[in-house]
């Protein structure tokens, strides 16, 4: 099974991302804030990582621009869930390594459409 | 502002953002576990569905749909039965009515027949008579007295027997006729009723399988319509974290604006330009709380009503599809029954009948025979008539007696021999009624029911899937019911989860009211100060730390004094945006 990663200081978004994910059949893993994710993803290997920008302890570009440096995880997807839709600040997720970007609420179905085509 | 007056606000500001942080988090708190019922009632949703989608799915089998089919392929069957057993049976009281007739014709002859014995015996006796007269000339007569006795003797025994077997038949026959006249009538008005009654359950059957064969596609769309709900609510529980950051950074803002008035209430207000900035930010900040609390009301509102609409979904019409295949199959059991009565009912009757008509034809027989006999009766009559006129002629008017009783012979050959033609007649017509009564026989013949059994045999196969079919389909309504009660509760849980998480935010309407009335008496103070403030630099201030774009417009409204605007609802989330 397939695992995924949900990076969010809100429990209510982690669980709607977790709830939604994992009955598109994956396996969901959840981090309370940046740092959090970091760690989780130098224990094991997730096949996708969905986090929020705005956390604290450690937002969600530095662990992006982190986790990138972490060994298999140069094209591991990484989508930005947040509810920034500002131009800056995706450009500033993209230059991190975000693979996309997602303005919160999100679209059940659209995310799992994604998630099932960036994780094959 | 005197001291007193500025500690009293910076206090009222202090409450106001405790107050808000307490609320945001005990909202946490509540969406967190509207989050968790809200996954549990999603799974009992998901098990209806499951359940009513193997419900869909059997009554989806092309057996089962095969029902309607072979069922209008029985009625019809069934309607052909009754008729021509209404047929057969008003065709065989017609024939028995007849036959009826032609048994009095028949007695009618065979006295006839009587009568001419009787008068033939009488002939004998005076032919004797004539005999023992002319003595050795009256020896050639001896065989004519003879001949006439003999034939009278044997026309009685025979006609005597056809008159028994005649009146015994009529006796039957109007026994028969009498049974059937009694029962026709009543035989039409129970087929009238068969009749009606399948075509009422055809009827029936056709809306219920209209019914089922709509469930698959209602099924679909249920699942379509509670998808739509779930991610309706997944999108509405996401909104709380909009909602929390814009809270937090109102509190952000509360705590600025606190230091901003404890520096002038330590230090003087040394910039001038302080106060229109605190006006500035209590303007925005009631705007944002009031922008926040419109929001709130609509993704609360969003939750119940999903929640109800995942419920009338679920125990809508597709859970209803179990006991609509239940039904059907009793239904159709039962008028499978009735017809399979009335075919038994028909067999006893036809045993009846049959033997009733099985003496037509050893009637048939015994008139063949008796018609055969009066042939050769009225040959040896006319042979004997032609002997004695000429051995009478030979003796001249010595044999003037016997020429008279040889005349009376002739006579009664011409009789007999009508009589004979008459009796060949009915024998004919007889033979007709035979043939009929065959035709209308195999109505209610084993092949006459060929088609109807057919039809039944079919029909039952198609019952035999309809009953599995409804046998898990009762199976799987009664575990619907189980999970539909389980929703319930659950939805209940859920609906006393948001009301208290609507209570959290009604607390709101409190910490707004008290900020309006610190930025009324901020006004009073510093009039018009907000309006003097630079807009750009109110924007770094306080939106520095804006995540979203609803509060950064709130923000410019409230500076330019636009009405508020409200985040527009985004029902079924946002799309992803891949790089």
């Amino acid at each position: 099974m397939r695992k995924i990663l949900t990076v969010d200081d809100s429990a209510s978004i982690r669980q709607m991302v977790n709830f939604t994910l994992t009955k598109a059949g994956y396996e969901v893993a959840e981090a309370v804030d940046g740092k959090d994710g970091l760690d989780k993803i130098g224990q094991q290997k997730f096949d996708l990582v969905v986090t929020d920008l705005n956390m604290p302890v450690m937002d969600g570009i530095e662990m992006i621009t982190a986790a990138r440096k972490l060994p298999g995880y140069g094209f591991t997807p990484i989508l930005m869930l947040t509810t920034e839709s500002q131009a800056e600040k995706k450009d500033a997720g993209r230059k991190a390594g975000a693979t996309g970007w997602i303005v919160k609420p999100f679209n059940a179905d659209q995310l799992i459409a994604v998630v099932q085509k960036l994780v094959k | 502002m005197n001291v007193d007056a500025s500690s009293e606000t910076v206090l009222a500001l202090e409450t106001s953002r405790r107050e808000l942080g307490a609320l945001v988090r005990d909202s946490e708190i509540e969406i967190v576990e509207v989050a968790t019922g809200f996954e549990e009632l999603a799974r009992h949703a998901d098990s209806i569905l499951q359940l009513a989608g193997a419900v869909a799915g059997c009554v989806e089998d092309a057996d089962v749909l095969s029902v309607l089919p072979r069922v209008q392929s029985l009625g019809a069957a069934a309607r052909t039965f009754i008729h021509e057993r209404m047929e057969a049976t008003a065709g065989i009281l017609e024939t028995a009515s007849t036959e009826a007739k032609l048994l009095d014709r028949l007695s009618e002859l065979t006295r006839g027949q009587r009568s001419i014995a009787r008068e033939t015996q009488t002939l004998s006796v005076l032919t004797n008579i004539e005999v023992a007269r002319l003595g050795q000339l009256g020896a050639g007569f001896q065989y004519l007295a003879h001949e006439l006795d003999e034939f009278s003797q044997s026309v009685t025994k025979g006609t005597k027997e056809l008159a028994t077997r005649t009146d015994e038949r009529k006796t039957a026959i109007e026994d028969t006729r009498r049974s059937l006249a009694a029962s026709l009538p009543r035989m039409r008005q129970e087929f009238a009723r068969i009749e009606s009654d399948l075509g009422s359950a055809l009827e029936e059957i056709e809306q219920s399988q209209s019914q089922l064969s709509r469930a698959p596609a209602q099924f679909r769309l249920c699942v379509e319509e509670i998808a739509g709900q779930i991610s309706e609510v997944v999108a509405a529980v996401q909104s709380h974290d909009i909602t929390r950051q814009q809270l937090e950074h109102v509190q952000e803002a509360l705590a600025l604006m606190e230091d901003k008035i404890r520096a002038i209430e330590e230090n003087g207000a040394t910039d001038a330009h302080e106060p229109p900035r605190i006006s500035a930010g209590l303007a925005i900040q009631i705007y944002q709380m009031m922008s926040t609390r419109e929001t709130v009301g609509h993704w609360v509102t969003q939750i119940g009503g999903c929640l109800e609409g995942i419920l009338r979904i679920s125990t809508s019409e597709i859970a209803e599809i179990g006991p609509v295949v239940v039904e059907q199959e009793r239904g159709l059991s039962a008028q499978l029954a009735r017809i399979e009565q009335l075919e038994q009912d028909c067999q006893a009757g036809n045993a009846e009948v049959q033997q009733a008509l099985s003496g037509l034809s050893n009637l048939m027989g015994l008139v063949g025979e008796h018609v055969e006999r009066s042939r050769s009766v009225r040959d040896r009559m006319q042979l004997l008539t032609f002997n004695s006129i000429v051995e009478a002629s030979h003796l001249g008017s010595k044999a003037d007696t016997i020429l008279e009783i040889s005349q009376s012979i002739k006579r009664i050959s011409t009789s007999w021999s009508e009589l004979t033609d008459r009796s060949a007649q009915a024998m004919d017509e007889i033979l007709l009624l035979v043939e009929k009564s065959g035709a209308e026989m195999k109505a209610f013949s084993d092949e006459g029911n060929e088609a109807l059994r057919t039809a039944q045999a079919e029909t039952r196969e198609g019952l035999e899937h309809l009953r599995k079919a409804a046998q898990f389909a009762a199976q799987q309504a009664d575990e619907i019911e189980i999970s539909t009660h389980k929703l319930q509760g659950r939805i209940a849980a859920v609906g006393v989860t948001s009301e208290r998480l609507s209570g959290c935010f009604d607390r709101m309407g409190a910490v707004l009211g008290e900020i309006e009335r610190i930025g009324q008496q901020w006004e009073k103070e510093y009039p018009g100060a907000a309006q003097r403030c630079d807009h750009n630099e109110m924007e770094v201030l306080f939106g520095a730390s804006y995540t979203t774009e609803i509060e950064r417009d709130v923000l410019r409204a409230a500076l330019t004094g636009r009405p508020v605007p409200v985040a527009e609802q985004n029902l079924a989330g946002n799309d992803v945006e891949l790089f």
